[in-house]
């Protein structure tokens, strides 16, 4: 419905420009969308903007112009009737004319937008066509309609609106988020292929198709000589990043891949430039008069396009970097510094014909580090989504266009031998250009590419919007095959971007090429690499080379000594990289917490590689690194095995992984049902339940390692003495939970209690295996639990403020890092020291737990509410000798369980659980001591015989916890999702 | 790459190894087998001046722990970290690299040590403290708070172009 509905003002919109075409000039709807007819500017059009016709040249006037001066327009007078419904003051008026620029252009946002929603509807659909197909083909339908409409197609890709606004979005975003070290770790590699094969593609293309023309093969009526051949090979040959980005995003190839075929595609801009350029200026004055120093003078014209290119580019990242030191007062306007640069680095190199992609990637790379390290965390978070908004809806109405633009009789000059010969001789080269290069580059390289990498390298040569572009661009006057030309062009494109784009990721699949491993970087690896760098260069220079380590710690050097000086603010610079990198993490875990619940469709779609378009992801940074992202969700399930430590690998492992598997899908929708519905709050509840779900994370760990560290205990004594120590510290965070607790009676029971409760939803199903192997072991353990949990409690009344000190147990564990951070993420602040943290996080905690000061008298109640009232209600009563033998089953169940999973799970567990508490602690409060006197009809089983529930009843477990809840109304609600 | 390279390469490495010191070393290496390259000497080369690990490299591939280095050490240093060494070897000497106190374990002080030669002493004491809790809390399975050689391996293993990257082309 939507989609005809657009369509239809689509038409309308054409219809109202057909009266337009009589007066290109005055009337043309600008921006590109001009008619075709003024479509053939030889030089490229960088008049844009739609001419200010002088009758509205003050747009702000719109009312007053209205009213009076509307008739004496004349241009207007083809509008329609509407003008001239009579003399007077016309209530409604019909300004077509005067909104009809932007109008349009929204409108084809919209479009693009809505057709973007469209397809992500069907999963499965999305997963098997690449996006760029199904744009293609909607952009023939919506030119079919255009054209069937107005008997003539209005809209074509304008070369101007292309080179000067979508192209730089798309590029923008991806030399801004370039992965800079993969890509100058390949440098010699993507360079290579970048100039020696687009060189090789541009000259066997062009002479074969002119041998191909010499033969007969392609016909006659295409008038063209060598040079016109030379010229269509040069601007067909070169790979378009704007295609590779569509496809490669949705194929997911291993990192080294990807970034050869990407960072060829955007360097070898400068071969087409030079190269197109060249062979225009040859074409224009004629083969026979081209002297020999044309030549050099086209050698010359090519280092200097693309170094031009290059230094304008890093010039401009100089200065942006610079700028951004000192925005710190400013902090609104700093992401469009960022935009502004980086296009103007664009538009400069433009300005002096030099590689603009070049520059604009080199511009990106530059500034990147600096930018980044200087503008604030919400800055960065902006420029990241326009940034990646811009390109997704540039790369969008690109291929919408190359699809409208097809559709435009005028255009087709056919010929079925060019276009055949054309794609053969395309494909052919490239593959023999990659596998002789390759052959060669393999002598260099320490890793080399090996067959499938090479397949994967040749069928990836995708052409696309920059060859039609610069296609449409020729002037038919000296090219006189110009159409046969177009339509080529259009073929090839059409063909790499649909054929090859749907058959590469089957291909990929049936080659195994390796996949990009989607693991998030640790903090390890950036220390490795770091170290590992350092130790290479060492035994470079000690054997006296100067290979590429030498290099790079040269350049890290001036980069230290030097440029950061110049270009991070004092702040910042002082800070190492790996610091940067540590506080990245965190920040990431962080947002994952919340995000996790926050985007479930997101989450749900993890896996399928269709979602890998731009806009779709809320960490992404940049391609590859969005790659990794991807993984945390979808490879957990790896991490999970891995984390096994394998002394410890109990054949029940894998029974729990996969009911933990079963468990995780009703819990993380209920999730995102949830937090959807928690999201609009304001900043401070986000914060404070961010604080509190870090705190459960925290205690969550300690709990872990306190269990962890029992068995280890009871394996081998000798590791007695570590493992006590971290005991003892892993019992203050607990004691957050029960702090206020005074009554020692009740300090095992709960403790305990609530140390089962955490793994709350699992337990269920995992009663029955666990139980049961473990049962030996529960009389050695309570011994143990219970003086943990009475030590840790008359320490507690005093803990509220944290110092820095009472800490330390928190770091010990796992997630006491990242409440640093996370509370930075949110409040941006930056964390210099310990110590403001330390004060930042009490601060925020006496915040976030105001429920159990408020209500001294029953720490339970808050402790019982958190984790989801009606069960403790029901077995907790038991107490003495049934309760915490059940409680100690639990516990039993819990630990082992929850151990191996430890990053996802705690995550998701506490996110549930800090959710909901916040829903239902006043609820809870108040209905907490009817539950207590009154135990509910139904006691479960696990309290009065443990035996029975580690015989494996988990059934009847369940059930009685879904039965339980009957006195509290709002329970039922949330846990039952999951529950069941 | 045939035998003849290594060969050759290897030629090319005594006569770097004689560069370093020539007044030490003959020419005429095999009647003076033992001949060893005080650490002052490699540590004192101006190219290695800034390099933070310059003295555990040398420690860790000398065979006295000293950092002095006899030509055998000198190629078994270039042999780790050759194209063709295996895996685990790279893995242990990186492990061993890092095994500042040669416990057979990355402990704390390790990494601590670690990260202030990375980091050149920038971070203060809790940074630091907390960046190794991070690493080791990542990458330590048995949780005995340090990380021990097969850790260490396990992490390396984990992703998988760690370790293509510690070689080097000779």
């Amino acid at each position: 419905m939507l989609l005809l509905g657009l369509t239809l003002l689509l038409t309308a919109a054409a219809a109202a420009d057909l009266p337009d075409t009589g007066a290109p000039p005055l009337l043309g709807p600008g921006l590109g969308f001009s008619p075709s007819v003024s479509a053939s500017a030889s030089a490229p059009p960088l008049l844009l903007l739609p001419q200010p016709r002088p009758e509205y040249g003050a747009p702000g006037v719109a009312l007053a112009r209205s009213a009076a001066e509307e008739p004496a327009v004349p241009a207007e007078e083809e509008e329609g009737p509407h003008h001239h419904h009579g003399g007077g003051y016309r209530v409604v008026q019909w300004e077509w004319s005067y909104v009809q620029t932007p109008y349009i252009i929204a409108i084809w946002l919209l479009v693009a937008s809505v057709a973007k929603i469209l397809f992500h509807f069907s999963q499965r659909f999305t997963t098997v066509v690449p996006e760029s197909c199904m744009l293609i083909l909607l952009g023939l339908v919506l030119g079919g309609v255009v054209l069937i409409a107005n008997k003539k197609q209005l809209y074509q890709l304008e070369p101007a609106l292309f080179f000067l606004f979508l192209l730089p979005t798309i590029v923008g975003d991806a030399g801004y988020f370039m992965p800079a070290r993969l890509f100058f770790d390949n440098l010699g590699a993507i360079l290579t292929y970048a100039v020696v094969g687009t060189l090789w593609n541009a000259f066997c293309t062009g002479f074969c198709l002119y041998a191909a023309k010499l033969l007969g093969v392609i016909d006659e009526r295409v008038q063209a000589d060598l040079m016109d051949f030379l010229l269509f090979g040069a601007l067909i040959s070169a790979v378009d990043p704007v295609a590779v980005l569509a496809v490669f995003e949705e194929v997911h190839v291993n990192d080294t891949l990807f970034i050869i075929v990407f960072g060829e595609s955007l360097v070898n801009d400068a071969v087409t430039v030079v190269l197109y350029k060249v062979y225009i200026s040859f074409v224009e004055v004629g083969v026979e008069n081209v002297q020999t120093a044309d030549y050099f003078k086209g050698v010359a014209s090519f280092l200097i396009v693309s170094i031009g290119g290059t230094l304008v580019g890093l010039v401009f990242a100089v200065i942006l970097g610079f700028i951004t030191r000192f925005t710190k007062k400013v902090r609104i306007i700093e992401p469009l510094f960022v935009f502004l640069m980086v296009y103007l680095a664009y538009l400069t190199a433009e300005l002096f014909s030099l590689s603009a992609i070049l520059s604009m990637t080199f511009c990106g790379i530059g500034a990147n580090k600096y930018v980044e390290a200087n503008i604030s965390q919400k800055s960065r978070t902006t420029v990241k989504y326009t940034m990646k908004t811009l390109a997704s809806i540039a790369e969008t109405i690109i291929f919408i266009f190359l699809g409208i633009s097809a559709v435009d009789k005028s255009k087709w000059a056919w010929d079925t031998g060019l276009v055949s010969c054309t794609l053969v001789f395309i494909f052919v080269f490239r593959a023999a250009g990659v596998i002789g290069q390759t052959w060669v580059l393999n002598r260099f390289r320490l890793v080399p590419l090996d067959k499938i990498d090479q397949v994967v390298m040749s069928y990836g040569g995708l052409r696309g919007a920059v060859a039609f572009a610069l296609v449409v661009l020729l002037d038919g006057e000296q090219v006189k095959a110009k159409d046969y030309f177009v339509a080529t062009t259009i073929v090839v494109v059409f063909f790499t971007v649909m054929f090859q784009g749907l058959t590469i990721k089957p291909l990929v699949d049936w080659l195994k090429v390796p996949r990009s491993t989607s693991r998030k970087p640790t903090i390890n690896e950036e220390i490795h690499e770091r170290a590992f760098d350092h130790i290479l260069t060492a035994v470079e220079d000690i054997a006296g080379l100067q290979g590429y380590h030498h290099w790079r710690d040269k350049w890290e050097q001036f980069d230290k000594n030097y440029l950061s000086k110049l270009l991070l603010r004092k702040s910042v610079y002082r800070k190492s990289e790996l610091w940067e990198a540590y506080q990245k993490i965190n920040i990431r875990d962080a947002i994952s917490v919340i995000d996790q619940g926050g985007n479930v469709l997101t989450s749900a779609r993890l896996s399928l590689p269709s979602m890998a378009s731009r806009a779709s992801f809320p960490e992404v940074t940049n391609v590859t690194n969005y790659l990794r992202e991807n993984g945390s969700g979808v490879c957990l399930d790896l991490q999970v095995i891995d984390n096994v430590p394998g002394a410890k690998v109990e054949e029940d492992t894998e029974t729990h992984h996969v009911l933990a598997e079963n468990l995780y899908k009703p819990r993380r929708r209920y999730q995102s049902h949830y937090s959807r519905h928690f999201m609009p709050l304001g900043e401070k509840e986000r914060q404070d339940r961010e604080v509190f779900q870090r705190n459960m994370k925290s205690r969550m760990e300690t709990f872990k390692s306190t269990r962890h560290k029992r068995h280890k205990k009871e394996r081998s004594l000798k590791k007695r003495r570590g493992s006590d120590a971290k005991e003892d510290g892993s019992d203050k965070p607990r004691r957050n939970v029960s702090w206020q607790d005074k009554n020692p009676v009740v300090v095992p029971v709960e403790s305990e209690e609530e140390k089962g409760e955490h793994s709350d939803p699992e337990k269920e199903e995992d009663v029955g295996i666990t139980f049961v192997a473990r049962k030996a072991e529960t009389p050695k353990q309570r011994p143990k639990s219970v003086p943990a949990a009475l030590d840790g409690s008359p320490l507690a009344s005093p803990s509220s403020p944290p110092s820095g000190d009472s800490h330390l147990p928190w770091k010990g564990s796992v997630g006491s890092p990242p409440p640093c951070v996370s509370v930075e993420a949110n409040k941006i602040i930056p964390v210099d020291l310990q110590q403001a943290w330390n004060q930042s996080i009490s601060s925020l905690e006496s915040i976030s737990s105001p429920p159990v000061p408020a209500e001294p008298v029953h720490p339970r109640v808050s402790a019982l509410s958190r984790l989801g009232g009606p069960r403790p209600a029901s077995y907790t009563p038991p107490g003495s000798t049934a309760g915490s033998t059940s409680s100690i089953g639990a516990q039993v169940l819990q630990g082992p369980f929850c151990f191996p999973e430890r990053n996802k799970k705690e995550e998701e567990e506490e996110e549930e659980e800090g959710g909901a508490v916040q829903e239902m602690q006043p609820l809870m409060s108040s209905l907490r001591p009817p539950g207590s006197l009154m135990p509910p009809p139904a006691p479960p089983p696990p309290g009065s015989a443990p035996g029975q529930a580690g015989g494996g009843n988990p059934c009847v477990y369940l059930r009685s916890l879904v039965m339980a809840p009957s006195p509290g109304s709002g329970e039922p609600h949330s846990r039952g999702p999951t529950q069941l | 790459m045939g035998n003849k390279q290594t060969i050759f390469t290897a030629q090319q490495l005594f006569d770097r190894y004689r560069d370093l010191a020539p007044q030490l070393v003959p020419l005429d290496y095999t009647n003076h087998p033992d001949v060893k390259l005080p650490y002052e000497l490699i540590g004192s080369m101006p190219e290695l001046k800034d390099n933070p690990f310059r003295q555990r490299i040398a420690e860790v591939f000398s065979e006295d722990g000293e950092g002095n280095m006899t030509l055998d050490d000198f190629l078994d240093m270039f042999s780790v970290l050759s194209e063709m060494a295996p895996r685990d070897l790279k893995a242990s000497y990186a492990f061993k690299i890092y095994d500042f106190n040669n416990d057979d374990f990355i402990c704390k002080s390790d990494l601590e040590k670690t990260l202030n030669r990375l980091t050149r002493n920038e971070l203060t004491e809790d940074e630091v403290r907390m960046v190794c809790e991070k690493v080791i809390d990542e990458a330590d399975l048995d949780n005995d708070g340090r990380l021990s050689l097969e850790d260490f391996q396990h992490m390396i293993v984990r992703a998988p172009d760690f370790l293509s990257t510690f070689h080097i082309r000779i």
